[in-house]
């Protein structure tokens, strides 16, 4: 198999990472079965702010990317059902820096868009909601939102 | 017409051509025409109807069978004194190596996808064999020349890639007829018919209590017990343009700046007296096989140019949602929107349509839908013929050593400067390319003996003096070092490096490439991985031997999309100060050399390729 752009711009990035990451973020290519690495495949881990109502938690998220990344974005996912307006039921993340056509563009490191979504989490965008309950709740039922949110924090507990 | 001494060249010569489609048949013609005489032919399709317009060695008798196997043998029988071998095979198929590519004096491409179209370059990159590269689509088209070091290779420039969207503007704010379109082929389409446990984002979720129930409930897009087709089909449909649009509206948010969609349902659109409704069960009784069953004809829907009015569209919609009930259920669960499926075109055109109405975005007809949602664009035979015709013009100058006088040309729709067929300078070999900008170093070596320690040891550390490697086999991570490592990363490649070579998951095996890194360094190489038995225990006692040359210079950080050049049209600041270090010849004998590479001579424009062909 030859090694293409996105391989070698991958390997950049883990370089970059390796080298220096924010606090409480873990981000790496993820173990296949077999023992194999695939760069194409991140798994990662995002801390909820300090401060937040997301704090105490850290939440799991994969980095899909594909043979034509950084032309185009990776796929960003939480796991099915994960509760905030901006995430869809299948867990996929909408952000305009992460969508094409929009803000993607292709010098946007793994570092830039897993701080992306952190900020995300606790600034939602009721102006481009992907599941509606989380957004009613959001804009309707503040106290009721925020006990889901603290409720879904303690789901994924950060490591010690 | 050749003159004697092409003439005397092209019977000697041996070409090999990759395609034997659209431009494939024209251009083996033309070759057999022109007086080739040794071709290889390779293609991995076999032969439908849709080809026969324009693939004109293909006949209606020959639709299933290989397309490389059936030109030959049209050809054969105008030209039976050629030799041409016909492969039906993938291009990317292992016997097709570097050894084998070596054998041709030219690589004529009639591809239709970049993948192929990469892979070919490679291999003629490392080949050494010149390669016309071509493409088409409908009236435009080109035709260009990659020779190593001497051009560029196809992928010094960065290719335009198929558009895809958002999600949120296909679930939630369309605002053009393709978005409707991607909607109905993509998540509507298979939520009905697909597979039910891929996830999908179609649905809109809610738990206001007023508005729940419909559709995001998993059992929606079932046909209930007891349920009548028609009444499902009503009830879906709706759940789809009325109730999501309603409970959509309810963001308000959204739709602050946007046009607010209005809901669909049935009765509004055609009430029950009024419907178009053919009865599915006894008209699809009349014995109709499944693949030409149609909701639109049924419907006296005929002229596929025509739209639709949203009457007509909701009916369509209804029929052959109950038809496919009626007559495909047995393929539910694996169905994906294919272009040649009728029933499943006409029922996304419906469905596009009935939501382009919902967001008063201009509806299609059914050949346009069915154009964008197949992503097709109308061949035109008559471009093919060209571009054949000006491949094998490039063939020949190749053939005859005159490098200088090839051309990059382009096909164009309407004439400028009254000339519809434009040549342009090929371009030097960019830099910055990943692909073509650096020779793999070579590494000799008995991939079935030898551990990944081994290379790690003596190879890259020892020769290379790399502190801190960094080893991918393609997309695959096989070694790291480094404190940072977790525990569990460091176990796993402490396991890699008790492996044999070709006992990895993917093997490292002849022809394999590694790609070679250093976390500190600014160092990156490849190794290409050549198999032998044995070495001579004297001579080679590290049981392996390395040669090459190769490069030590941080590579060209635009070419990864790292870093946005400032000036858009201005490619020569982005790639200055690209200096190169090259080390030559094996840790023996080596000495090092600065070169400074050329720099482009030629920026040119923005230019179009074309992909297809």
């Amino acid at each position: 198999m030859a090694t293409g752009l996105a391989q070698a711009r991958l390997a950049e990035e883990r370089k970059s990472w390796r080298k220096s990451h924010p606090h409480g973020f873990v981000a790496k290519p993820e173990a296949q079965p077999d023992g194999s690495l695939n760069v194409m495949l991140w798994r990662c881990t995002i801390p909820g702010k300090e401060g937040t109502d997301w704090e105490g938690g850290s939440f799991p998220l994969s980095l899909q990317f594909s043979e034509s990344y950084p032309t185009k974005p990776p796929v960003c996912a939480f796991p099915a059902g994960f509760f905030h307006p901006n995430v869809y039921q299948s867990g996929k993340v909408c952000l305009s820096i992460i969508n094409e056509g929009d803000g993607w563009k292709p010098s946007i490191s793994v570092k830039q868009i897993l701080m992306g979504i952190q900020d995300l989490l606790d600034t939602p965008n009721p102006a481009s909601p992907a599941r509606h309950e989380a957004y009613l709740l959001f804009i309707k039922n503040k106290t009721a939102y925020k006990r889901k949110i603290v409720e879904q924090a303690k789901k994924y507990p950060s490591l010690p | 017409m050749a003159s004697a001494e092409e003439l005397a060249v092209i019977e000697k010569a041996k070409v090999l051509m990759v395609g034997a489609g659209g431009i494939g048949c024209e251009l083996l013609k033309t070759l057999a025409l022109t007086g080739f005489k040794d071709i290889h032919l390779i293609d991995l399709d076999t032969i439908e109807v849709s080809n026969l317009n324009r693939q004109f060695l293909f006949r209606k008798q020959h639709v299933g069978q290989s397309k490389a196997k059936v030109a030959r043998e049209a050809v054969l029988k105008f030209k039976p004194d050629l030799k041409i071998e016909a492969y039906h095979a993938n291009v990317k198929n292992s016997d097709f190596n570097v050894d084998y590519f070596r054998q041709f004096n030219v690589v004529l491409n009639g591809l239709d996808n970049v993948d192929a179209r990469r892979h070919v370059n490679r291999l003629c990159l490392a080949a050494g064999v010149p390669l016309v590269e071509s493409g088409s689509t409908g009236y435009l088209g080109q035709v260009t020349v990659h020779v190593k070091d001497r051009t560029e290779c196809y992928e010094c420039q960065t290719k335009e890639l198929p558009k895809t969207y958002p999600v949120c503007t296909i679930t939630s704010t369309p605002s053009k007829p393709v978005h409707c379109i991607v909607w109905a082929k993509d998540l509507l389409f298979g939520k009905l018919f697909g597979d039910k446990n891929q996830s999908s984002d179609l649905v809109v979720h809610t738990t206001d209590q007023n508005t729940s129930a419909a559709t995001e409930d998993a059992e929606f897009f079932n046909l209930k017990d007891g349920e009548t087709f028609e009444s499902y089909a009503c009830r879906v449909f709706d759940g789809v343009f009325g109730h999501n649009i309603e409970v959509a509206l309810k963001n308000e948010d959204t739709w602050r700046a946007r046009k607010r969609p209005r809901p669909l349902h049935i009765n509004e659109v055609c009430s029950d007296s009024k419907r178009m409704r053919i009865d599915t069960l006894t008209s699809t009784a009349n014995g109709s096989s499944e693949h030409t069953v149609s909701a639109a004809r049924m419907l006296g829907l005929n002229n596929h140019q025509e739209v639709w009015s949203l009457k007509e569209n909701a009916s369509v919609f209804l029929q052959a949602l109950e038809l496919f009930h009626a007559t495909r259920k047995k393929e539910f669960g694996s169905l994906v929107f294919d272009k040649d499926d009728q029933l499943a075109v006409e029922f996304v055109t419906a469905a596009a349509n009935l939501r382009a109405s919902c967001f008063d975005i201009p509806m299609q007809s059914l050949f346009e839908a069915k154009g964008i949602a197949g992503n097709i664009v109308h061949a035109i035979a008559t471009t093919n013929a060209i571009i054949s015709g000006l491949i094998v013009l490039e063939a020949i100058k190749l053939l005859m050593d005159s490098l200088d006088d090839c051309r990059t040309t382009y096909c164009l729709e309407y004439p400028r400067r009254r000339m519809l067929l434009m040549p342009a300078e090929l371009s030097g070999p960019k830099s910055s390319c990943y692909v073509c900008s650096q020779t793999p170093l070579c590494l000799e070596v008995n991939t079935s003996n030898t551990k990944l320690k081994d290379i790690v040891e003596k190879i890259v550390k020892g020769k290379l003096s790399v502190n801190s490697p960094i080893i991918m086999q393609g997309s695959y991570l096989i070694y790291e070092t480094g404190e940072d490592l977790e525990e569990d990363m460091v176990a796993r490649y402490n396991q890699n490096l008790e492996k044999c070579l070709d006992s990895f998951p993917t093997p490292i095996v002849d022809g394999s490439i590694l790609l070679l890194e250093d976390l500190q360094q600014e160092f990156t190489c490849s190794l290409q991985i050549k198999h032998r038995e044995t070495f001579d225990e004297e001579k080679e006692p590290d049981n392996m031997v390395l040669s090459g040359k190769f490069s030590t210079a941080a590579r060209d950080q635009t070419s990864l999309g790292l870093v946005q050049p400032a000036v858009d049209n201005n490619p020569i600041q982005a790639i200055e100060d690209d200096d190169e270090v090259i080390l030559v010849g094996d840790a023996a004998k080596s000495g090092i050399k600065r070169k400074s590479l050329e720099e482009d001579a030629v920026v040119s424009g923005k230019r179009q390729r074309t992909e297809a062909s």
